[in-house]
């Protein structure tokens, strides 16, 4: 907790015919974080790899297309023997691969198909309504044909050019047909252009329009069936070699990850040398495990970790299970650096704190509480497991906040006597009989302090309360910062930097006290001398940067007003979806009124309840990445990546 | 005179409370918006090179909220 795992730099050297017994063993441990060796002056060369790569990875590429092409992504399935994939991994690979590209290259020509049908139906739609075939629109010597799309009534203008002609047309669609003799077919044409028309392609097909289009569509039915076909047989194909495809994909995947280990690690002529990290107490279990499976011939050893390596060192949380799910926000920001403060544990605290603060109703806690429990066994991903386990840890203190300030889907549970005037309004609560009991003034805007706490007679009170919370989480940041910098550049580095901003706090805190009146009027000015000394050390600490920063000590704790204002406007908004409700649409009698205040109350309530994982979410986490981690963190940790695999869908043996 | 007694029922202490609250609110709403802005759509072009910039994008992109919060309390303080 609060520091990542500890690293040993290790190194394994040997003859080069251990070399792939080593790999095996550290590829086994799933422990050993390999450092990729870049080939410099030393005269070491990078390893080739093991066996055939090329054909490993072509294989592995076939089995992933084909995986892609039968929609297999990580699903589950009964474990395979290595043994026997391996054996029939051949033939079952060129089966498949046959049979897939069949299936696909028969579906893009079913596809094409469809496509032409459906560019022959767009075609020969504007024709239905003239009964002609298709083929006596052309092929005549002494007649134009024109075919299109006109508006208005064209026959007229036509008869006064020429006698002799044929028109057909559809007044539906404004297409028309119109056949003259080849002498007059430029003065038709100018006519026709003065109607707007616009010359429609004839489908080069023969047949009446209608019956083209009824086969068009039988045609395509077929086709479409034929691609209903294809579907549902890679969908047998899917369930029947699903269990194969995931297993040789693992382990081909394997087996090239082993087999290009070579390309990272540093050769001579006759030995291996291999460089790497090792949480530190795994150790023993790669030495003994690399020593049993090379008799003792490989040399493992652990080296020093100089200054100059500590970026490179792979980071690797160490928290407990329950912190744990806390580590994807840490990722989402940057994973903490070796030498740092790892601050999972304390986010596992004041994440859920402050989104608790800010939402506080226990209808809404129970809501999100099953719902993230519903998705967190619905959906097998580990993507998704972690945030909803935060999101239940969010609901747990949402719901104690809930209890505090008395509050379900916006109704206050219990009653509340408000002084308007003389007059005395009492609120009723959702709780027959709980009244709210007056505890003891606030200092702040005249309130009195209540349980529950009603937040919206408290605001005064809560705002200066939330401001408070906030001083002190900025001032944990800034303890821990103290820390950080004490292990990075020493005691006085720590003191001038971070350190000079708990004596400005305390310079600025004296005076105000003294200034009003709590402490003798001496203080006043022993403040502000402190407050000068920490400037000064500030100065000193972070240069002309120190001083530009002071205001954010005052921005910086207000912005923790967050938690009172975007919880109000969470009220707000539930308690005039209430209003709406029961006040405005609740009818005197049940009916049809009834039902549609209950749905406004639903998808209302629906609505609040995405804005209550949303806002409170994101201020809650906004105020540990900018108020809190801007204080003390800095990440960019390398990841600790082990060369290795847990094993899904094989064993071995 | 009708109208001076109407003006002065509109703007009374409570009528201008309301409207210094609803300005606070909605001003310092449209500065974030018009701040968060170029802030966010140049934060998704950083993400689509490079996706671990998640964390970094989201809290530059939610500094400004600061001012509307600002805002909100100020409207609480009046009200």
């Amino acid at each position: 907790m609060l520091k990542p795992r500890q690293m040993s730099r290790v190194l394994v050297v040997g003859h080069k015919g251990i070399l792939e017994g080593t790999v095996n063993a550290l590829y086994k441990t799933n422990l050993f974080h390999i450092e990729d060796f870049i080939e410099d002056e030393s005269g070491l060369k990078i390893g080739k790899p093991f066996g055939d790569v090329d054909t490993l990875s072509q294989k592995l590429i076939k089995i992933r297309s084909i995986a892609t092409f039968l929609g297999i992504k990580d699903e589950a399935c009964n474990t395979q023997k290595a043994d026997a994939v391996m054996q029939k991994l051949n033939s079952t690979l060129d089966m498949l691969e046959k049979d897939v590209s069949s299936k696909t290259e028969k579906k893009v020509e079913i596809e094409s198909k469809i496509k032409e049908l459906e560019s022959l139906r767009r075609d020969v739609l504007p024709f239905v309504g003239i009964p002609l075939n298709l083929d006596l629109y052309r092929g005549y010597e002494s007649l134009a044909a024109f075919a299109g799309v006109i508006k208005g009534e064209v026959e007229a203008e036509i008869s006064n050019i020429t006698g002799s002609y044929e028109l057909f047309s559809d007044p539906k669609s404004g297409s028309i047909v119109l056949f003259v003799p080849k002498a007059y077919a430029d003065a038709v044409s100018k006519s026709l252009s003065g109607f707007g028309y616009r010359e429609l392609k004839v489908p080069d097909v023969a047949g009446m329009p209608s019956d083209i289009l009824s086969m068009v569509e039988s045609q395509k039915e077929s086709l479409l069936k034929q691609i209903e076909s294809i579907d549902s047989d890679v969908i047998a194909l899917k369930s029947k070699y699903l269990d194969f495809i995931q297993a040789s994909n693992e382990m081909l995947s394997i087996e090239t990850a082993k087999s290009e280990a070579p390309l990272r690690i540093a050769t001579s002529e006759s030995t291996f040398l291999i460089e790497g990290w090792v949480p530190s107490d795994s150790y023993r279990a790669l030495e003994e495990e690399v020593t049993r499976a090379t008799d003792g011939r490989a040399f493992v050893t652990q080296q020093e970790i100089e200054h100059k390596d500590e970026p490179n060192i792979p980071v690797e949380y160490d928290n407990p299970k329950i912190v744990r799910p806390l580590e994807e926000i840490m990722n989402l920001y940057a994973r903490p650096r070796y030498k740092e403060l790892d601050p999972t544990a304390i986010m596992f605290l004041s994440f859920p704190l402050f989104y608790g603060m800010i939402l506080g109703d226990i209808g809404y806690a129970l809501i999100l509480f099953i719902l993230a429990l519903l998705v967190k066994k619905m959906v097998k991903s580990d993507a998704v497991k972690p945030i909803m386990n935060i999101l239940i840890y969010c609901q747990i203190s949402t719901a104690i906040f809930g209890i505090l300030y008395g509050e379900f889907l916006g109704f206050p549970l219990a009653s509340l006597e408000v002084h308007h005037g003389s007059e005395v309004i009492v609120q009723p609560g959702l709780i027959p009989g709980f009244s709210t009991i007056n505890l003891f003034a606030s200092p702040f805007g005249g309130e009195m302090i209540t349980y529950p706490v009603h937040r919206t007679h408290l605001v005064m009170t809560l705002i200066v309360a939330t401001a408070l919370i906030g001083l002190i989480h900025i001032n944990i940041g800034y303890v821990l910062g103290f820390i950080n910098e004490n292990r990075k550049h020493g005691f006085s580095a720590a003191l001038l930097e971070k350190g000079s901003w708990l004596v400005i706090e305390i310079g600025i805190l004296l005076c105000a006290l003294g200034y009003a009146n709590v402490l003798p009027s001496v203080m006043t000015y022993a403040g502000i001398l402190i407050f000068l000394i920490g400037f000064v050390m500030l100065l000193k600490g972070e240069g002309i940067k120190g001083p530009v920063e002071l205001p954010s000590l005052l921005s910086n704790s207000l912005s923790y007003t967050r938690i009172i204002a975007v919880g109000l406007s969470s009220i707000y908004i539930a308690s005039t979806i209430n209003n709406i409700v029961f006040e405005m649409m609740w009818p005197d009698s049940f009916g049809i009124m009834t039902v549609f205040a209950i749905l406004v109350f639903i998808f209302g309530h629906a609505l609040n309840t995405v804005l209550s994982i949303i806002a409170p979410g994101l201020h809650a986490l906004r105020l540990q990445y900018v108020e809190f981690f801007g204080k003390f963190y800095e990440g960019g940790g390398r990841k600790y990546n082990p060369f290795g695999y847990i094993r899904k869908y094989t064993e071995e043996k | 005179m009708a109208d001076v007694a109407t003006a002065t029922v509109l703007f009374d202490a409570a009528g201008m409370k309301a409207i210094g609250a609803g300005l606070a609110v909605g001003l310092t709403g449209l500065a974030s918006a018009i701040a968060e802005k170029e802030i966010g759509t140049a934060a998704i072009g950083a993400m689509a090179e490079n996706e671990a910039l998640f964390g970094k994008g989201l809290i530059l992109t939610v500094i400004p909220e600061t001012i509307v919060i600002f805002g909100l309390v100020v409207a609480l303080l009046i009200s």
